[in-house]
């Protein structure tokens, strides 16, 4: 990008940076937008473990996600408690269905008691496996050997 | 900032070239769009059956049962086990065994962190499926 413009006494030299800026600020916008759909008004903290198993992100997952303060978020939206069960039962109820796993991402200090009425109506519900979602503990590896292959290179 | 080239210079275009930037900024974007759903990990967990049957005559005498108390110790079967000796414990019972299965049984009012901690810590020694005691 040489200017080694001969002549031309009024050649501005300034880089035009009007459409760095206009495609910075659409970055920023469409980070702005997305971020808090993808944490959709729910934050749970998961704790942290080291010997987890992969588990990535599908179309039709069903994640329940208990904050903080014990309120049950199915797919990220808040359900109360009550109605738990039967929406639980409306997605594992239904004939043929392939799967009865459900991510429970629940927030790291939160008392038992909370989870495990959770699990207690997800069972009543139909589920039969729960997965509980756990952080990576930054630095470590899982010790089990079929945890470490990665996902999609099977 | 515009253009105001005097005179000469016919071909001189000295605008900075933005399409490898963009190039580069939406290659990185695409890139954590599929990262981030790809390092969701989990511990499976096999729930209680919601009916249980009112007796179980053939219940397996020798099953393992991991219990977390609600100060935070840790018990096998019972017999109390030190936090840092764990991971060992759980190792010397699931080396030989043939079964890979323990049943993780927390007090309800310990927190959340606990029963995950000794879970991974089963995992870790080799438990292959993880059964939640009902309350």
């Amino acid at each position: 990008m040489g200017m080694s413009a001969g002549g031309g006494s009024g050649v501005k030299a300034d880089p035009n940076v009007t459409p760095m800026i206009d495609v910075m600020l659409v970055l920023l916008i469409i980070f702005m937008i997305t971020i808090p759909q993808i944490n959709a008004g729910f934050t749970a903290v998961p704790p942290e473990g080291q010997n987890l198993k992969p588990h990535p992100e599908e179309d039709g997952d069903q994640v329940l996600g208990i904050d903080d303060q014990g309120q049950y978020y199915l797919n990220k939206k808040p359900i109360r408690n009550e109605d738990l069960e039967a929406a639980v039962r409306e997605i594992y109820g239904v004939e043929g269905r392939d799967d009865y796993i459900m991510y429970v991402k629940a927030h790291k200090d939160l008392q038992y008691l909370k989870v495990i009425n959770a699990m207690d109506v997800l069972s009543r519900g139909g589920v039969r496996v729960a997965a509980l979602i756990t952080e990576q503990a930054p630095g470590t590896e899982s010790l089990v050997e079929s945890d470490r292959i990665r996902p999609g290179g099977k | 900032m515009g253009m105001s080239a005097g005179g000469g210079g016919g071909g001189l275009n000295n605008e900075i070239n933005v399409t490898p930037m963009i190039d580069v900024l939406l290659v990185l974007l695409v890139i954590f769009m599929i990262i981030v759903p790809m390092s969701r990990k989990a511990i499976d967990t096999q729930l209680p059956d919601p009916n249980p049957q009112p007796a179980q005559p053939n219940v397996a005498p020798d099953q393992i049962v991991l219990e977390i108390t609600a100060d935070g110790n840790f018990a096998i079967n019972k017999e109390p086990v030190d936090k840092a000796q764990l991971f060992n414990r759980l190792k010397s019972i699931y080396d030989p065994r043939p079964e890979k299965i323990i049943f993780v049984k927390g007090d309800t009012m310990t927190t959340y962190a606990n029963v995950v901690w000794a879970m991974d810590q089963a995992r870790g020694a080799g438990v292959k499926v993880i059964g939640v005691a009902p309350k």
